[in-house]
């Protein structure tokens, strides 16, 4: 850094803060930019003093997530705030209403309110569209913007006025407690999705967190910045160009792309939930898990057992179980799969391929369920499990290529590539251009498939390591973000949900 | 530091952790080791940014526009060469809709993740010189040396090396669509190119791609037609350049190299 021109950064300091002040659409702030972490570390010794004084943290972590969240998403924090004070007066309401009917009128207003604000800026192009489509009518478009996260919060605010109405847990105390855990900025953008009979607890409790879970939050944000800023980030850019001209390419180069994909998205998503959970646990809460290794998985119902584990809980939970579940015989059970799969489906997003993924994910469910008679003999045989493990990934692979390619013919021209023009000879030449590609893509897998006892033992090890240590290790991951970092961040792939 | 004492004050520790290497990053006091040089975080120029940052998102940074030269625009027919990084995936369509409206024949030599150094060193310009005997060359690189430290010392021959293969046919040379602020590769090309043959592109505002770095195709033609534009007053030698009906054309014939590649 050239100190002589300190002064005129200083005359420039008034436009530096005001920036901090303003959103900017094109570079909303996110776990990995480096103004987070400037962010972050103002943040950590007023936490720290305030920890202890529950209104003064409750006040400070609430402005913090707020200001988080007006970065990310602009204005729409008044959304935010605004879905808070419904649910937390129709929550406190259905406490004081003794009568069956008015707890269901209650509970359905602020579902259907919750639903309304996410149908309308997430999914009201698509109907048009379809409209449009289907009486070849001409409405325009609407100008939305679909508020950052929004997917997120609103399934929070379902399950909490639903577990209200169940009376399985209290409603929140106050509003303050309640926008708390609505707007708490670690899994405020893309989740993953906090129950509130898990999480309004802890701000109950108040508990100080302690010196494994600090640096153990560390060590989890550490490893999702890799992920994400490292990894991710890095091998999209090959699988970009295999997305972008589908037919383009071989079909070797096809299922590098696609396999390149499979991971980018697994590192994307994980990514963020590590470093969502790790920065929670910093602050003395802790996340349940939402990425438990889902590429290990030998069935499709194990993969949506491992992955967004808060998803697939919460549509198990309001939607699967409320449709009947599996209480209803077989075929209903199978029923209720595949509209539970379609619905997780067009919640990724307003457009017919995630409809399409969904659906296949709930037929491969079908299935799965179909064949468990037969396959439950074959459990544990060495063999089975690793044919049912391959099986397994294909089928989520093939599906990750529906869910990114940018319609249903390009999906099918990158997949039919593979077979119709393998074209070997690239391997090598391939191999060679994009070593580091290829090294990255080795790096990641070998990881996802070691043992959990490994990463365990990798965590404690950072934990209970000098702190020194810990300085090198977290200068050699920014280090190495600098170094990958071809720009500006990319967004985070789960940010449009 | 005693490992007790650590434990005492948890959030003390981590604060510290994460201030010094703050600091570290933003003084970028991290030493090379052998022959890799860190790149710089630019964190310390987000908190203080020396200059405005352009909002106009078809602007020119128009101090680094020289002089307006007065040559008549030629009118004939060229055969265009157009050499560069990954950036010709947005450009070269564009500039082969603009060839194809004004009877230009463009051949795009697209070499991902390339540099002048790698240019320089691989003498393949000599050889595509050879191939389609070029009577006018578009260049488009940098973008992959934005970050590099000492790059007049390490790249000027490069460049030289390039304009001596160049040698006397007419050149334009399209600066990196900057993203970050560069340590001197713009300054350089413009040091060692004939006056009114660099486009800079470093002050124009694009959309990018969700690498934050690329254009998006409709930002690249924008990009394209800014430099059409240019061309009439301020390039050298300026071509017959007509506005196309289509968008996007495709080249003659395109070659392409990948990383990594000698």
């Amino acid at each position: 850094m050239d100190f002589s021109s300190l002064p005129s950064a200083l005359e420039s300091l008034p436009n530096t803060l005001g920036s901090l002040f303003t959103y900017h659409r094109e570079a909303p702030l996110i776990f990995s930019s480096g103004l987070f972490w400037v962010l972050f570390v103002c943040f950590i010794p007023l936490y720290a003093l305030m920890r202890r004084r529950k209104w003064q943290m409750l006040v400070f972590v609430i402005a913090f997530s707020l200001y988080f969240y007006y970065k990310c998403s602009g204005w729409f924090f008044l959304l935010l705030v605004s879905t808070s004070v419904i649910d937390w007066f129709i929550s406190r309401a259905m406490v004081q209403i003794e009568s069956s009917a008015g707890r269901k009128w209650l509970v359905a207003l602020s579902v259907v309110i919750s639903l309304s604000i996410l149908g309308f800026f997430k999914y009201a192009n698509f109907f048009l569209w379809n409209w449009n489509n289907m009486v070849e009518g001409n409405f325009q478009p609407l100008t939305l913007i679909l508020p950052v996260g929004i997917s997120f919060y609103t399934f929070q605010s379902i399950s909490y006025i639903v577990d209200v109405y169940r009376k399985r847990i209290a409603p929140a105390s106050t509003w303050g407690e309640y926008l708390f855990f609505l707007s708490f900025f670690p899994a405020l953008v893309a989740g993953p999705i906090v129950r509130a009979e898990n999480f309004l607890p802890q701000i109950r409790e108040n508990r100080h967190a302690n010196h494994q879970e600090i640096f153990g939050g560390l060590w989890l944000i550490l490893v999702g910045v890799i992920k994400k800023a490292v990894i991710a980030d890095y091998i999209a850019q090959y699988n970009d160009l295999i997305f972008a001209s589908p037919g383009h390419y071989t079909g070797f180069e096809s299922l590098m792309g696609i396999i390149g994909y499979t991971m980018q998205i697994y590192c994307d998503f994980s990514g963020y939930s590590d470093m969502a959970i790790g920065l929670a646990l910093i602050m003395g809460f802790r996340l349940d898990i939402n990425f438990n290794f889902p590429y290990k998985s030998k069935s499709l119902t194990e993969f949506w057992r491992r992955w967004h584990i808060s998803l697939s809980t919460w549509l198990r939970d309001y939607v699967y179980i409320p449709m009947g579940g599996n209480r209803k015989g077989t075929f209903r059970t199978y029923i209720n799969n595949f509209l539970t799969m379609l619905i997780g489906g067009l919640w990724h997003g307003a457009a017919w391929k995630f409809i399409f993924w969904g659906g296949m994910h709930g037929v491969g469910l079908i299935i799965n369920k179909l064949f468990r008679p037969l396959t439950s003999r074959l459990d544990g045989k060495a063999w089975f499990d690793l044919l049912a493990g391959c099986i397994t990934l294909v089928y989520v692979s093939l599906l990750w290529v529906f869910f990114r390619a940018e319609s249903f013919n390009d999906a099918i021209i990158i997949i039919s590539t593979i077979f119709t023009d393998f074209s070997p000879q690239c391997i090598l030449p391939f191999i060679e251009a994009r070593a580091l590609w290829v090294g990255l893509m080795a790096f990641i897998i070998v990881m996802h498939y070691l043992p959990q006892s490994f990463h365990d033992r990798a965590a404690s090890d950072f934990i209970n390591s000098p702190w020194i240590f810990r300085l090198l290790v977290l200068l050699i991951v920014i280090q190495l973000v600098i170094e990958f970092s071809e720009a500006d961040i990319a967004p985070f792939i789960y940010f449009q949900f | 530091m005693s490992q007790q004492s650590n434990k005492k004050h948890p959030y003390a520790w981590l604060w510290i952790l994460l201030a010094v290497a703050l600091v570290a990053v933003c003084l970028e006091v991290i030493p090379s080791i052998f022959n890799f040089s860190p790149k710089p975080s630019g964190i310390a120029k987000v908190l203080f940014p020396d200059k405005e940052i352009a909002v106009d998102s078809d602007s020119i940074a128009v101090d680094t526009v020289p002089p307006v030269i007065a040559h008549e625009p030629d009118t004939s027919a060229h055969t265009i060469l157009f050499i560069g990084d990954s950036m010709l995936d947005g450009l070269s369509p564009r500039l082969a809709a603009y060839a194809a409206a004004s009877g230009h024949t463009l051949y795009s030599v697209v070499w991902y993740s390339s540099s002048t150094e790698i240019w320089g060193k691989s003498h393949r310009l000599t050889e595509y010189i050879q191939k389609v005997s070029p009577t006018y060359i578009f260049i488009c690189l940098g973008a992959n040396e934005l970050y590099v430290k000492d790059i007049e010392e390490k790249r000027t021959p490069f460049i030289r090396e390039m304009l001596a293969e160049i040698d006397t046919i007419p050149y334009l040379w399209i600066g990196p669509p900057n993203w970050v602020e560069d340590t001197g590769i713009n300054k350089m090309i413009a040091d060692n190119t004939a006056k009114g043959s660099y486009f800079k592109s470093d002050g124009m505002t694009f959309e990018r791609r969700t690498d934050g770095a690329h254009p998006t195709a409709a930002s690249a033609i924008e990009w394209m037609d800014s430099i059409v534009r240019w061309m009439p007053e301020h390039s050298n030698h300026p071509i017959k350049m007509i506005t196309p009906e289509q968008r996007t054309a495709r080249p003659e014939k395109i070659f392409i190299h990948q990383p990594g590649e000698k």
